[in-house]
């Protein structure tokens, strides 16, 4: 009976659903043609959005659709006229989705600083549109964790310099190794973000999210029974991503036959090449092959990938709760390493050799690109940034303006300490 | 580097030239020592930011530049790229003193005239004058030439791409099954030899003039003995230091009166490791000082040769949307705005010209360094050169 009812309730479900996306795509046509190819690809993959994207989506059509055709046309009226003076109707160029192409054309016409003006602008007085006149929700604490790990020699003097002024640097009592799993996991009687940021029973959470490089974490990996976690391990990847690798290596060189290739690879099945804990997970399946596709070196490196996804996850998914642990890169391999885009465990049979020093200072500025992606979006304004280095047990920490570190950082603070009041700030 | 190495990787730089010569130059009936006149070398050098190099925290990458040849030069520090921040773009831009705006990968030859084209036009240079060798493969021999019909190949540069070609004989090894081991010589070398012995290396982007299929049997076997080599060294080779040694091969060779090299180990960057970056450039300000000796030595060249040294444009802000250091498609300062560095002959007097120049004005000096004339070209020539 309970089965029954859930059954017709997912068909009621896909069935609104179907008719929502039906007016999304009428109100889309209703835009110029350069703006529709992306509207039209979160709409074709509405399914594999996460809620962020869903509502922002809805947010954005639901503006879209109180202009009146005039007001509209008014507005839009400008870009259309560019378009003309670009010639896009002269253009191959795809309504449907985001390709290479597309984004080459635009890149390379002397009109794209004015078009990316002109865009932006519609795209604000949309938003802008949507808002309603309740006062806006208060905006929860957040936090990013940034590891580095013990393997990385990290200058402990010079190691913040070109991080955001408003952080503090303070020195780690004890064994800094602990505190990723202490914040994650809690102790006994005290929460740890696994629990504080769980979904409700049955929702899908995309609002913590464990990122990391090496195999060799220390307590991050939840068990097969947690899907409060979105986790994404590179090395656990190795599989996925070297067949991936390898396709994406075909590419020739030529724009439309790249666009043509990448969206076979899009629709490859790669369902022998998921790892276990992908099952039943279409967004983070798509989040991943859409992550891959879009270099960045997130098929080459560990760190990149750390940092492409955590950023990506930023702009995508706007979770509570973000942990990211950097790792070591092998040095390039003697001879192959002019192909540094190549699976470098297949053209050398030479073992791997790590490079600590130059991998310490790939993983100091990823990670201050990730807090640099959050500093991007409003939701991060009452974010705390913590980037802790194992490897003199030092760290900083970012308040949101006008905070104060919750600890006293002129003396070294025990990793229980700094996870106790994190989690405390996070439970608010 | 490695030494041994180096002198391996360098003879298979002499031998790829005395291949391209053996097959070539009779046809041309030429007598480098014949080619005496003014010498420029452009050498462009990938996305580089100026605070990886011009500035405080960057100086230390660039000790040559900084220190050995910034003292004797005419210095830009304001250099501005208007145009489309991609390679082939950029150097298609940098040639012919138009900003570009072609398909990114090379599919279509630049849409106004090169500077070798106005060159072998006005003044019957041949074409073993005019030589671009590239290490980055955004670009494609294409870029020799535009698609001008008064102009068009028949007044073409060379252009070889020397990486490319090590970067596909190990990957066609790879393909077929033998990695590269340190003991596993033979697993590369019949690739590299099949590249070389193959018709036409178009496909490596190699080659412009003739297509002939003729080999030197004698000049074939030593450039297996030099490859047999290179493979089996163990050290990590650099794309960049071999096309550094064609290029130098070609000047000893062919003494060409307009050379330009690009470079491109940096552009690592775009695949997320910044300290690989760096590790480019630093190569990048080796092999400019190596070059710059290397002109004082060869007599074609002493005193007669302007050395213009640039990136191409920056790269990313920290920060930015599309990903800081990864990538160059930013419409910012961190992206556009760039230095350059003029030596040797046109330089009267060392100083920096803090007035803004453009990347389009390089062409118009050129033109004025060879007396081409009045080219109608949008750009006007750099200031505090003597030309």
């Amino acid at each position: 009976m309970d089965m029954t009812l859930d059954l017709m309730n997912e068909r009621d479900d896909n069935e609104q659903d179907a008719a929502r996306l039906a007016g999304y795509r009428r109100l889309i046509a209703r835009l110029p043609v350069t703006m529709r190819p992306s509207l039209h690809q979160q709409v074709d993959g509405w399914n594999t959005l996460f809620p962020f994207e869903r509502n922002r989506l809805g947010k954005f059509m639901r503006g879209l659709d109180s202009f009146q055709p005039t007001a509209l046309d008014a507005l839009t009226a400008k870009l259309r006229a560019l378009e003309t003076r670009m010639g896009v109707e002269h253009w191959n160029f795809s309504q449907g989705s985001d390709t290479m192409e597309n984004a080459s054309l635009l890149a390379r016409s002397a009109y794209y600083a004015e078009w990316r003006r002109d865009v932006e602008q519609i795209f604000d007085a949309v938003n802008a549109a949507s808002m309603d006149n309740a006062a806006p929700p208060a905006k929860p604490a957040r936090l990013i964790l940034l590891i580095l790990p013990e393997c990385l020699p990290v200058d402990p003097v010079t190691a913040w310099n070109d991080w955001d002024p408003r952080g503090h640097a303070f020195k780690l009592a004890g064994d800094a190794r602990k505190l990723s799993e202490l914040l994650i996991h809690g102790q006994p009687a005290r929460p740890g973000m696994d629990e504080l940021l769980a979904p409700p029973s049955g929702a899908t959470s995309s609002d913590l999210w464990l990122i990391e490089a090496e195999s060799k974490s220390v307590g991050l990996l939840p068990g097969a029974a947690q899907p409060a976690f979105c986790f994404l391990n590179y090395a656990a990847l190795t599989p996925l991503r070297d067949r991936f690798l390898a396709e994406v290596n075909t590419v020739p060189k030529n724009i439309e036959a790249s666009d043509q290739i990448m969206a076979a690879i899009r629709h490859e099945d790669w369902e022998k090449w998921w790892p276990a804990e992908f099952a039943g997970q279409p967004q983070l399946r798509n989040f991943l092959i859409d992550l891959f596709l879009s270099g960045n070196g997130a098929l080459i490196f560990a760190n990149a990938f750390v940092e492409w996804a955590a950023s990506e996850v930023l702009r995508r998914a706007r979770p509570r709760g973000l942990v990211a642990r950097f790792g070591m890169r092998s040095k390039p391999k003697p001879f192959t390493g002019i192909a540094i885009f190549e699976n470098q465990q297949r053209i050398s049979t030479l073992p791997d050799v790590d490079d600590p020093e130059g991998s310490a200072i790939d993983a100091l500025i990823l990670a201050r690109y990730v807090w640099l992606a959050a500093t991007r979006y409003p939701e991060y304004e009452q974010a705390y940034c913590l980037c802790v280095s194992e490897y003199r047990n030092t760290a900083y920490l970012i308040c949101p303006e006008g905070g104060s570190p919750p600890w006293d950082i002129e003396r070294p603070v025990t990793p229980d300490e700094v996870s106790s009041r994190l989690a405390q700030i996070l439970a608010i | 580097m490695d030494f041994s190495r180096r002198n391996l990787l360098k003879a298979a730089a002499v031998l790829l030239v005395e291949r391209w010569a053996s097959v070539n130059c009779a046809a041309f009936g030429h007598d480098p020592a014949l080619n005496t006149g003014r010498k420029i070398i452009v050498v462009a050098c990938g996305g580089i930011r100026r605070s990886d190099t011009f500035a405080e925290a960057g100086f230390q990458n660039i000790p040559h530049l900084y220190r050995d040849l910034m003292p004797q030069s005419v210095f830009y520090p304001f250099v501005r790229n208007a145009g489309v921040t991609s390679h082939y773009n950029t150097i298609s831009s940098i040639l012919t003193g138009n900003w570009q705006r072609l398909d990114d990968w090379g599919k279509t030859p630049p849409a106004s005239p090169t500077v070798f084209e106005y060159l072998r036009k006005r003044t019957g240079m041949r074409q073993d004058e005019t030589w671009l060798i590239s290490s980055n493969k955004a670009l494609t021999s294409k870029i020799g030439s535009s698609s001008i019909r008064e102009f068009g190949p028949a007044y073409g540069a060379n252009v070889i791409f020397p990486k490319q070609l090590l970067i596909s004989a190990v990957i066609h090894a790879a393909a077929e099954g033998n990695p590269v081991h340190s003991t596993d010589r033979a697993s590369v070398q019949p690739e590299i030899e099949a590249m070389l012995n193959s018709n036409n290396y178009d496909g490596l982007g190699w080659s412009v003039s003739g297509e002939s299929a003729a080999q030197d049997d004698l000049t074939l076997g030593a450039m297996k003995k030099a490859i047999e080599g290179l493979v089996r060294t163990n050290a990590p080779a650099t794309g960049d230091e071999f096309t550094y040694l064609v290029s130098a091969e070609v000047m000893r060779r062919f003494s060409p009166s307009m050379l330009v090299i690009t470079f491109s180990d940096m552009e690592v960057a775009h695949f997320g490791s910044y300290s690989l970056h760096l590790g480019g450039i630093r190569t990048v300000d080796r092999l400019v000082f190596e070059l710059w000796q290397q002109v004082q030595e060869l007599p074609a060249y002493r005193g007669k040769t302007t050395l213009l040294v640039l990136p191409e444009f920056g790269r990313d802000l920290d920060g930015s949307n599309t990903n800081g250091f990864f990538n160059h498609r930013q419409n910012g300062d961190s992206t556009r705005l760039t230095w350059m560095m003029c030596m040797g002959d046109a330089v009267r007097k060392a100083q920096v010209i803090e007035n803004p120049v453009e990347q389009s004005d390089i062409c118009p000096t050129i033109s004025r360094l060879f007396e081409l004339g009045n080219l109608d070209l949008p750009g006007k020539p750099l200031p505090g050169l003597w030309i």
